[in-house]
């Protein structure tokens, strides 16, 4: 499967990478603008990504507006529910609020950091997106 | 999920929200037990509690949980829509119960940051079973509907969430950091960003100033200037931070403090303004319980004529306090009409208490202006002076009632306990008992709520173990009633009077008495002396149990002396009536409020006393020869043929240079429940407002003492424990 | 407020605020000192151990105070101008030490601070709560351990307690 992740944090890059490169392959963008760009290009060379990371505090487009950009560019190309690219923000702000409205902006899953590893490869297995 | 519930975690909030849905789940059940089945409001409830469960749980990935209330809304879903007749009702609740404590359980243990590790596959199989035998019923199911009604495909299939917890993420702490580097130090700012990356490994999260320590070489001069300050999120310990920072030879200082998060909100906001010193406000540990206020309309506080002029009267009455002084009526407070909407702020308990604090300082404040030695100049014109001091009286006075209306919480979640706590001991016990509750509307302080459930708890097990008897029994008694306990709350000259009454047994006298007669608690008396009232007084005394075998849920040997020990502490009482054959009834008899009490003030050799003022009945002057002396030392005062036992405290305490002559002093008749003794005192101070606090943990407790005060001169006083000194 | 640590570059001092009492001087960590107040009016506590004095009114916070002469087993001084009140904070308790007299803020290293010896010249019970021993300039002060005070009051509290309820039944 293909992977974006986009993380502006060295650190946490760092680990989403090592983490998720064994079940595919990987890009990765330090910020949110960077991110619907690769989104854009995978798309239009018809290589779209499986399954996105967005970090939520990040320069230039933060993670929701990423989201809501990527969700955006997908309703305007008419792709059907079912092929969206599966999103999880992955972030340390945890509050109830903030997790709502990135749900309701059309993510699939909100990640809390730090990462719980087991319960994000869980997640991904209900996603189908690993076995 | 209002705005309001902006800052809670979003595992908070799940815990919130399902706890609510349990509560309101077992109140359903409890309210339809004696129906036989649930109406269709209730099955839609309890589908939609199910169903919110199940959503919730399963964005939070808790499978167990998920699986289990899937398959109790599976059965909800099959009674919705298919209506079958005769579901065995009793058997139904019993599951929902188990469901109930089964996720219950479970949120216990997340709550205490262990995983939720539950297995429900047994209560599922069984629930399972039950859908089985419901759908078999052939007076219910249609056959068409046979087979689909397992999923509630009727719900609009929602698109999966997950929420993914971080790890540890509830244990982690909040740290402000402030590092000082010597002031020749070069690149302050790179030595700063050096610290900030160190702290990444551990951080979850990091904040600091000024903020621009890489991009602007001009921040060093900031940096050395006022420091570099370091807002962190993290699970580590404090001395683990250090050692990540304090790695430079050029730092002079680390300061790690703790902080609550909102102070680290704080820092995120403002990151630029410089933090405050971390005071002593900024250690606070952040979970702490917040308590729903209601937001009352001011204009339902009304106060009476007789209070407003309160202050008026105590001002001429200071001298003539002879008579006891009708206690006040607090809690005035309205219902808020139904219908209206309520907003609600929940607001941290800390901050009442300390709103609490200060309202009594307030009042104390007041206390020393008003009763200013500078006012007793003879022929001082006080005229507008009296006016504005009532006025201002009548404003802290409604302030006071402001607070307490703020911290009263209506007794209903405490009730409502009791109901599951009845239904699960009966039934455990094969007894077949009712639960009648009256007034659950009724509104006592926090701090005593959180006091009288266990009490309330023991009374209830034991009316329904040892109060009520078996079916068989009654049968044979020819007792035609259900057993039945009624637990009722009402407000009852200034006190709240919470009984718990049962049609059982009874207290026997016989048993009791000659219990009590092989403990020799009976003394030189006749057993024919004692009244009913204290012959049932001595099952609360500690290891005084009547039951011959001790049962799994009361009679563990701890028990009544522990209830009254609980209602106690909150200042109040437990009264026991009871006739043999018919029942018993146990009246806690507890005070509104534990902060602001009327006080009566006197001293003893140089030590000030204060005495709740409703207790004292009156004081009076008397001479050496109303006393009459016990050969073994015990005293008694004589007044107008009644006989007091008579306590002088300068010998109870061994206070040196108390007056010793009767006629010096002055005796006061403090009264508890039924029972009177005289105390012997030096002289009375006056009569004051008094915040009761308890005594500072150093000092042990002190027989007869109940806590301490300050006074209008700010001296301190200490507050005698009557209900102590009675049974001394 | 315990998690506040000052950490010393340069040279690993603490420091002690110093008094005297009994003819000695004592040193108590500055980190656990609040306030210095002088001797105010207290309200004795009747039943309560002999060296425990009083409360006394703290700005609205009832506090106990303590005589530490009394504690360490010596005649009791009367009060004099001199006389003041080392408000200390213990875990959550705050209590007043009441001691002859102030003398000031001492920085030791930890270098300086010797164990207590074992056979002591101090005969008196402060030795319980001495931790150790403190050269400053050739002067001597006997640093206090206050959470060691306080517990070990504490545990005589508890066995006071368990007493009296056993004279109580």
């Amino acid at each position: 499967m293909r992977i974006l992740i986009a993380e502006d944090d060295f650190a946490s890059r760092k680990f989403m990478l090592k983490f998720l490169s064994k079940y595919g392959e990987c890009d990765v963008t330090v910020d949110g603008m960077e991110a619907v760009d690769a989104f854009l290009m995978a798309m239009d060379a018809d290589m779209p990504y499986d399954l996105v990371c967005l970090d939520i505090m990040m320069p230039t487009l933060d993670g929701y507006q990423a989201l809501k950009a990527i969700r955006d560019i997908e309703k305007d190309r008419g792709i059907p529910e079912e092929e969206c690219s599966k999103i999880i923000m992955t972030t340390a702000l945890n509050e109830g609020a903030n997790v709502n409205k990135a749900f309701d902006l059309g993510c699939v899953a909100y990640a809390g950091k730090p990462i719980d590893q087991v319960k994000f490869e869980s997640v991904l297995r209900k996603l189908d997106l690993i076995s | 999920m209002g705005d309001d519930m902006i800052t809670e975690g979003m595992l908070d909030m799940f815990i919130f929200e399902t706890e609510q849905g349990l509560e309101n789940l077992e109140n359903i059940c409890l309210d339809s037990k004696d129906n036989g089945e649930f109406d269709d409001d209730h099955v839609n409830e309890i589908f939609r509690i199910m169903h919110t469960i199940k959503g919730a749980s399963a964005v939070m990935m808790y499978q167990n949980i998920t699986t289990l209330s899937h398959k109790l809304e599976d059965v909800f879903y099959y009674i919705r829509e298919n209506q079958p007749e005769n579901i065995p009702h009793a058997e139904l609740l019993d599951y929902i119960f188990e469901v109930s404590d089964f996720i219950s359980g479970e949120l216990e243990k997340i709550k205490n940051g262990m995983e939720s590790d539950g297995n429900a596959d047994d209560l599922i199989e069984q629930l399972d079973a039950y859908l089985g035998k419901i759908q078999g019923n052939p007076a219910g199911a249609h056959a068409g509907d046979k087979g689909t009604q397992a999923a509630p495909v009727s719900v609009p299939a929602e698109k999966p969430h997950f929420y993914i917890a971080p790890v540890a993420s509830e244990r982690s702490m909040f740290y402000l950091i402030d590092i000082t580097y010597s002031k020749n130090t070069d690149m302050a700012n790179i030595k700063a960003y050096i610290a900030v990356n160190a702290l990444k490994g551990i951080a979850e999260d990091i904040l600091f100033t000024p903020a621009d320590i890489i991009s602007n070489p001009e921040s060093a001069n900031v940096v050395l200037e006022f420091g570099f300050k370091i807002a962190l999120q993290t699970t580590a310990a404090a001395d683990e931070i250090m050692e990540l920072v304090n790695s430079s030879a050029s730092i002079e200082q680390v300061e790690i403090n703790e902080c609550t998060s909102e102070e680290f909100i704080d820092f995120c906001t403002d990151a630029e303004a410089p933090i405050s010193s971390a005071g002593e406000i900024l250690m606070e540990p952040i979970e702490q319980p917040t308590v729903l206020i209601d937001e009352q309309k001011p204009e339902t506080i009304v106060l009476t004529e007789e209070e407003k002029d309160t202050f008026a009267q105590k001002a001429k009455s200071e001298k003539d306090t002879g008579r006891k002084k009708a206690p006040k009526s607090p809690g005035k407070r309205t219902a808020v009409k139904k219908g209206e909407t309520q907003s609600f702020i929940s607001v941290n308990i800390k901050k009442m208490d300390l709103l609490m604090d200060l309202i009594g300082e307030l009042v104390i404040a007041q206390a020393v202006v008003l009763q200013n030695p500078d006012l007793q100049v003879p022929g001082l014109d006080l005229t507008n002076f009296q006016k504005s001091a009532s006025q201002l009286s009548k404003i802290t006075s409604e302030l006071q009632d402001a607070i307490m209306a703020m911290r009263m919480m209506p007794l209903k979640n405490t009730f409502q306990k009791m109901n599951r706590i009845v239904y699960d001991t009966s039934k455990k016990l094969g007894k077949d008992i009712e639960l009648e509750v009256v007034g659950e509307d009724t509104e006592v302080d926090k701090n005593i709520i959180e006091h009288i459930s266990d009490p309330l708890m023991h009374l209830i097990r034991n009316s329904v173990d040892h109060g009520i008897e078996s079916n068989e029994k009654r049968m044979e008694l020819g007792k035609t009633e259900k057993g039945k306990i009624i637990l009722e709350a009402k407000n009852e000259s200034g006190q709240v009077w919470i009984s718990v009454s049962d049609n059982g047994k009874g207290l026997k006298r016989e048993e009791i008495l000659a219990k009590a007669k092989s403990n020799g608690l009976l003394g030189n008396r006749s057993e024919k002396d004692f009244t009913d009232k204290e012959v049932y007084n001595f099952i609360t005394l500690p290891g005084f149990s009547t039951k011959k075998q001790v049962t799994e849920y009361s009679g563990r040997g701890v028990g009544m002396d522990v209830v009254v020990k609980n209602i106690q502490e909150v200042g109040g009482i437990l009264d026991i009536e009871s006739e043999e054959g018919k029942g018993s009834i146990m009246t806690m008899k507890i005070p509104l409020t534990l902060a602001i009490i009327d006080g009566m003030i006197f001293s003893v050799s140089g030590t000030n006393f204060v005495a709740a003022t409703n207790s004292v009945t009156e004081f009076i002057r008397i001479d050496e020869q109303q006393v009459i002396v016990e050969p073994d030392g015990e005293e008694y005062v004589m007044i107008r043929e009644n006989c007091y036992p008579l306590i002088r405290l300068n010998r109870f305490y061994h206070l040196e240079h108390g007056k010793d002559k009767m006629e010096d002093g002055i005796v006061i008749i403090l009264s508890h429940e039924d029972r009177k003794i005289a105390i012997f005192v030096d002289e009375l101070i006056g009569e004051q407002e008094i915040v009761v606090k308890p005594m500072p943990n150093y000092i042990k407790k002190v027989r007869g003492i109940s806590g301490c005060t300050q006074l209008g001169d700010g001296s301190i006083s200490l507050i005698l424990d009557i209900a102590g000194l009675v049974t001394e | 407020m315990e998690e506040k640590k000052i950490v010393n570059e340069q040279d690993e001092k603490e420091q002690f605020m110093t008094f005297q009492c009994c003819n000695e001087i004592y040193g108590i960590s500055l980190a656990s000192v609040r306030e210095i107040i002088g001797l105010q009016q207290y309200t004795s506590v009747p039943e309560t151990d002999d060296y425990i004095m009083g409360l006394v009114n703290l700005r609205g916070k009832i506090i106990p105070v303590i005589d530490v002469r009394i504690r360490f087993g010596q005649e009791p001084l009367e009060y004099n101008d001199r006389t003041s009140v080392i408000v200390v904070q213990v875990k959550d308790i705050v209590i007043g030490l009441i001691v002859d007299g102030i003398e000031g803020v001492a920085d030791i290293a930890k270098k300086d601070i010797l164990p207590p010896p074992s056979v002591s010249s101090l005969k008196m019970q402060s030795r319980k709560y001495v931790f150790g021993i403190g050269r400053v300039d050739g002067a001597v002060k006997l640093l206090l351990d206050p959470d060691k005070l306080i517990h070990d009051i504490e545990e005589t509290d508890l066995e006071q307690m368990s007493n009296t309820e056993n004279e109580v039944e």
